[in-house]
C-alpha cells in the first residue's frame, strides 16, 4: 500500500507543498541572491550593523581604558563576557545537531533547514569566539592561549579545562565552517551555470572548484558528508561539555558538579533550537519559503524543544536534588541564593522561561502558530541567557569564604558589548541570507522528487 | 587539427530514466560511462561499477597520527619541556590530556575529510573540465539528469554513442569536445607567481610603512601610568619632591651585608668566600645562577649572543681569562652591584647565594677547561 492510498489520517505529510519543481527551488534560491532586497532588509541591517558597531566601540573603549570600565570585579571576576561566551556557543549547537545528529538519524526534515542552521552556528561561534578573547586581560596577547614554540621556554598546561576549551572551540569553529562550505559546493555549481551577472558567474565558479555533479564526484562527496557527520557529532556532545568543564572542574559551590558536562549539552541544544525557530519564523514568510519549510517543519523544531524543555527541567531538578543531598550547607544555600537571593529573579526567570513556558508547545496547535512560538523561544533564548547569568554569577559572588562574598552589577559597557555582539549576529546573518543559497538545493531537490512522485501517485488513484 | 573527442552526453528528465538507460548502454559495448546528477542518486555507484570511496581510509590514517602526535606533543611539553606542578597534579596526568587528544584528532580527520574529497579525491579544481563548457551542464546542475559515453583513451565511436543514447531515450544530445588548453600553460602559471608576488609585496610594504608612519596606541596605559611612587621618578607626595626615600638613618636591612659603590681594589682579600665547596653548596649555586644568571650568560655562562640586539648589550663570557683570573670577591662584588650595563642582583639574592654563585661559576669555568688529572 503506498501513502497516497492511506487514509488521510494516517499518511505523513509531505516535507515539501505546492506547486515546487527542482529548477523552481533553484530558481527561488537565486533569485534572493540576484534580486534588490525589500526595504525591511536594509531597514534591518542599518540598525544590527549599528548595534554591532556600538559592541565594538564598547570593546575599543575597553581595550583603551581598561577592564575596569565592565563590573567584573573580585569576587565575581567572570561577568557578562564569559555568560556571552557560553551563551552564543550554546546557540551555535543548533546547526550541528540538526545537519549532522539529524542526518545520522536519516531525518529528511532537516534538509531544509540545515543550511540556515549551520549559518547560525558559524555565526554564533564567531561571537562566541571574541569575548574568550577579549576577556583575557591584556587582549594583544590572545594567542598565547595556543601553544607555540616561544622564547620563554614555556607551554601551556595541557591538564587544565581552560586549555581544553581553546581547543574545542576552535575545532569546532573550523569543524562548522568547513562543513557548511562543502554543503555550499554543489549549490555554487546550480549558480554558476544560471547566474545573470558575469563577475558573479566567475565568483561561483571559483567558490565551486569546477564541481560537475559527476557520479563519481558524488561517490566521495557522499562518503565525505557522512564522515564529516560522524565526527562533527563527537564535536556537537563534546564541546559543551569541555565548556561546562570550565566551571565543573573548579571548587566552587554551584560549579563543582558531575551533572554538568551532559546538562550542559542539553542546554545548549536547547537555546540553539529556540534560536533556530526564531529565525525560521521570520525567515520563512518573508523570503517565501513556506513551500520548503512548512509548518510541519516549525511543528517538529517545536517538538524538540518542548523535548529539550523536559530534559533541561529535569537537570535542574537533579541539580537541585544533588545540592540537597551534598548535606554541604555552602551549595545548599547557592541553591536557595538562585531563586530567594538578592537576584532571585535570575534563578526564577530562567526556571519559568525554560521549563514553564515552552509547555504550550504540548499543543499541537500553538506548535504551529507563529506568534506562540516566536514568544517561547524568545523565551527560551533570554532564560537560557539568564541560566548562565545564574551560574557564572550567582555561583561566584557566594563561595566558599564569607569573608569574600560580594555583589555585581553590569555596567553600561556590559550591555553594549552584549547587545553588540547579537547585532553582529544579525548581520552577518542578514548578509548570508542576501547573498548565498539559503537553502541546501542538492539535499531538498530528492524530497521534491519524492513529493512529485506521490501525488503524481495520488492524482491516478 | 581536430579537437578530440571528451564524450557524447544525453540528458534525461528523471533519475530513473537515466538509471534504466545505464544497462543498455553499456550493452552497446559504451563501458566508460559518466553520469551527471543535481543530487547524488541512490545505487548509481553500483550501476555505474564504481569502486567505493577510499576516502576513509585516508581520514582514519590522517586521525591516527593527529591522535598519537597530540599525545605525545602533551607529554613532551608536560613531562620534558615544560613541566609545571599545578594543584598538586602529576606531570604525567594523561587523564587530562584526553580531550586535546580527541580535539585534535576530529580536527585533522574532518580537515582532511574536507580537503581530500574536494582535491585530492575529486581532483578539483579542476576549471578546465570539458564538462564545464558543454551545453548539459547549466541543466545537470538545476534538475536534468546527463549520461555520457565518454571517449575511453581517445578512442570514442561518436555517432554509434549517438544513436545508442537516443535508443534509451536521451535528450539534447550534444558531442562535447576536449577543449585547446585544458590545463593551464606557462603562461597562466607566470601570470599567476607574478600576481602574488606583488600582492605581497605591496601588502608588506604598506604594512612596514604604516608601523613606521603612525605609532601604536598604547592600550590600557592605566595599567602602566599609575597612581603610585615609582623608582627613579620625581614625584609630589613627599617634601622633597623624590619618590624614593632613604631608609631612617643607621637602618639595616635584615641579612644584608654592606658592600662598597665602587669595587674595592683589594676585592681579592677583603672579600673572601665565606663557604665550602660542598655539593650542596654548588646545587644552592646552581638554583641561583640557573634562576638569574642563565637568561643572560646561558647555563654555561658563555653568554646569549642574540641579547646583543635586543638588549643592546653583550653578556660576557665568564669561561673567558680575565674573569677565570678574577678574584671571588670581585664576582661577589659584580653579583652585588652589577657592572656597566648589567644591574646588580643584591636586591634578589642574599649574600650567602650569591657566594654560592660565585662557587658554581668556578665549577663550570672547570668544566669547561678540565685538566687531563681531573678525569682519572
Ligand atoms: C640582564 C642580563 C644579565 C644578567 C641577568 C646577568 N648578567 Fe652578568 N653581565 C651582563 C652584561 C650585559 C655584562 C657585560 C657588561 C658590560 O660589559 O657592559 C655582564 C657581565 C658580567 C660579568 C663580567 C664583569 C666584568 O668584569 O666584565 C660577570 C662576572 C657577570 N656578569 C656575572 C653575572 C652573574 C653571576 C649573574 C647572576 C647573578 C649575572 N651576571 C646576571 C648581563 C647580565
Amino acid at each position: 500500500m503506498t501513502e497516497a492510498t492511506l487514509p488521510a489520517a494516517l499518511r505523513v505529510e509531505p516535507l515539501v507543498q505546492g506547486d515546487v519543481t527542482l529548477a523552481g527551488l533553484d530558481d527561488h534560491i537565486r533569485g534572493w541572491t540576484e534580486r534588490k532586497p525589500p526595504r525591511a532588509w536594509y531597514v534591518a541591517i542599518t540598525i544590527t550593523s549599528l548595534t554591532a558597531l556600538m559592541g565594538f566601540a564598547a570593546i575599543g573603549y575597553m581595550l583603551y581604558e581598561g577592564i575596569g570600565i565592565i563590573g567584573n570585579s573580585v569576587p565575581v571576576v567572570w561577568g557578562f563576557l564569559i555568560i556571552n561566551f557560553v551563551f552564543w556557543v550554546g546557540i551555535g549547537h543548533a546547526g550541528t545537531l540538526i545537519s549532522v545528529i539529524l542526518y545520522l538519524f536519516r531525518q529528511r526534515w532537516r534538509n531544509a533547514i540545515s543550511r540556515i542552521a549551520e549559518a547560525t552556528t558559524v555565526f554564533a561561534f564567531v561571537c562566541a569566539m571574541m569575548f574568550p578573547a577579549i576577556h583575557v586581560g591584556r587582549p594583544w596577547f590572545p594567542y598565547w592561549l595556543v601553544p607555540y614554540p616561544n622564547q620563554r621556554g614555556m607551554w601551556v598546561d595541557f591538564r587544565s579545562p581552560l586549555i581544553w576549551d581553546v581547543f574545542a572551540v576552535l575545532t569546532y569553529f573550523t569543524v562548522s565552517l568547513l562543513f557548511w562550505y562543502l554543503g555550499l559546493v554543489p549549490d555554487f555549481a546550480t549558480l554558476r551555470a544560471t547566474a545573470k551577472s558575469r563577475t558573479r558567474r566567475a565568483v561561483y565558479r571559483l567558490l565551486s572548484w569546477g564541481w560537475v555533479g559527476n557520479a563519481r564526484q558524488w561517490v566521495h562527496y557522499e562518503k565525505g558528508y557522512l564522515l564529516l557527520a560522524g565526527m562533527t557529532t563527537v564535536l556537537a556532545l563534546s564541546v559543551h561539555s569541555i565548556v561546562s568543564m570550565d566551571f565543573a572542574v573548579s571548587q566552587l559551590p554551584g560549579w563543582h558538579m558531575t551533572i554538568f558536562p551532559p546538562y550542559f549539552v542539553v542546554g545548549a541544544a536547547f537555546s540553539g533550537f529556540a534560536g533556530v525557530v526564531l529565525v525560521f519564523a521570520f525567515v520563512r514568510t518573508v523570503m517565501q519559503l513556506e513551500n520548503y519549510v512548512t509548518m510541519r517543519h516549525m511543528d517538529l523544531l517545536n517538538r524538540m524543544v518542548l523535548f529539550l524543555a523536559c530534559v533541561m527541567t529535569y537537570a535542574y531538578l537533579m541539580e537541585g536534588f544533588t545540592a540537597w543531598y551534598s548535606a554541604d550547607p555552602f551549595v545548599k544555600y547557592i541553591f536557595a541564593n538562585y531563586v530567594f537571593g538578592d537576584q532571585w529573579w535570575a534563578g526564577t526567570l530562567t526556571i519559568f522561561l525554560n521549563c514553564v513556558l515552552p509547555q504550550l508547545l504540548w499543543f499541537p496547535k500553538f506548535r504551529r502558530s507563529v506568534p506562540v512560538m516566536v514568544t517561547v523561544s524568545a523565551g527560551v533564548t533570554v532564560g537560557m541567557w539568564m541560566e548562565r547569568y545564574t551560574i557564572v554569577i550567582l555561583s561566584l559572588h557566594r563561595g566558599y569564604l564569607p569573608s569574600s562574598w560580594g555583589m555585581y552589577l553590569p555596567t553600561r559597557y556590559d550591555f553594549m558589548i552584549l547587545f553588540g555582539s547579537i547585532g553582529l549576529f544579525l548581520t552577518l546573518l542578514l548578509l548570508f541570507l542576501r547573498k548565498l543559497p539559503v537553502i541546501a538545493a542538492w539535499e531538498v531537490k530528492p524530497d521534491i522528487v519524492f513529493y512529485q512522485k506521490q501525488s503524481a501517485e495520488a492524482g491516478h488513484a | 587539427m581536430p579537437e578530440s573527442v571528451f564524450g557524447v552526453v544525453g540528458l534525461f528528465d528523471s533519475a530513473d530514466a537515466l538509471m534504466a538507460a545505464i544497462p543498455e548502454v553499456r550493452a552497446r559495448g559504451f563501458r566508460n560511462l559518466h553520469a551527471y546528477t543535481p543530487y547524488p542518486v541512490h545505487g548509481m555507484d553500483e550501476a555505474l561499477d564504481l569502486p567505493k570511496s577510499k576516502l576513509g581510509v585516508l581520514v582514519f590514517l590522517i586521525g591516527s597520527i593527529a591522535c598519537v602526535a597530540a599525545f605525545t606533543f602533551e607529554w613532551w611539553t608536560s613531562t620534558r619541556a615544560y613541566p609545571l606542578m599545578t594543584g598538586g597534579k602529576p606531570y604525567n596526568g594523561w587523564p587530562g590530556w584526553v580531550l586535546v587528544m580527541v580535539e585534535s584528532t576530529i580536527l585533522f580527520s574532518t580537515l582532511t575529510t574536507g580537503i581530500g574529497m574536494l582535491f585530492a579525491f575529486n581532483k578539483l579544481p579542476y576549471f578546465g573540465n570539458p564538462m564545464l563548457g558543454s551545453e548539459a551542464i547549466a541543466s545537470v546542475t538545476r534538475d536534468r539528469f546527463a549520461l555520457m559515453a565518454a571517449s575511453d583513451r581517445g578512442a570514442l565511436d561518436v555517432a554509434g554513442a549517438t544513436e545508442a543514447l537516443r535508443a534509451v531515450g536521451a535528450a539534447a544530445l550534444e558531442v562535447v569536445y576536449e577543449p585547446d588548453h585544458a590545463r593551464p600553460g606557462v603562461g597562466w602559471w607566470v601570470r599567476t607567481a607574478t600576481t602574488i608576488v606583488a600582492a605581497s609585496a605591496v601588502a608588506g610594504f604598506g604594512t612596514w610603512w604604516a608601523i613606521r608612519a603612525y605609532p601604536t596606541i598604547k592600550p590600557m596605559v592605566n595599567m602602566e601610568v599609575q597612581p603610585r611612587l615609582d623608582a627613579q621618578r620625581p614625584d609630589a607626595f613627599f617634601a622633597n619632591g623624590r619618590g624614593m626615600q632613604r631608609p631612617p638613618d643607621g637602618t639595616v636591612p635584615r641579612a644584608s651585608v654592606p658592600i662598597l659603590d665602587t669595587v674595592p681594589d683589594d676585592a681579592g682579600k677583603s672579600l673572601m668566600n665565606p663557604l665550602p665547596v660542598t655539593a650542596a653548596v654548588l646545587a644552592r649555586g646552581r638554583a641561583q645562577f640557573n634562576l638569574h644568571c642563565a637568561v643572560c650568560h646561558d647555563r654555561l655562562g658563555t653568554g646569549h649572543p642574540w641579547l646583543d640586539s635586543t638588549y643592546q648589550a653583550f653578556p660576557v663570557d665568564l669561561q673567558t681569562g680575565p674573569i677565570r683570573a678574577a678574584a671571588d670577591g670581585y664576582l661577589y662584588w659584580v653579583i652585588s652591584q652589577g657592572i656597566r650595563t648589567m644591574p646588580g642582583y643584591a636586591a634578589d639574592i642574599s649574600p650567602d647565594d650569591r657566594w654560592a654563585v660565585v662557587r658554581y661559576i668556578r665549577a663550570l669555568q672547570r668544566s669547561q677547561d678540565a685538566p687531563a688529572r681531573d678525569l682519572k
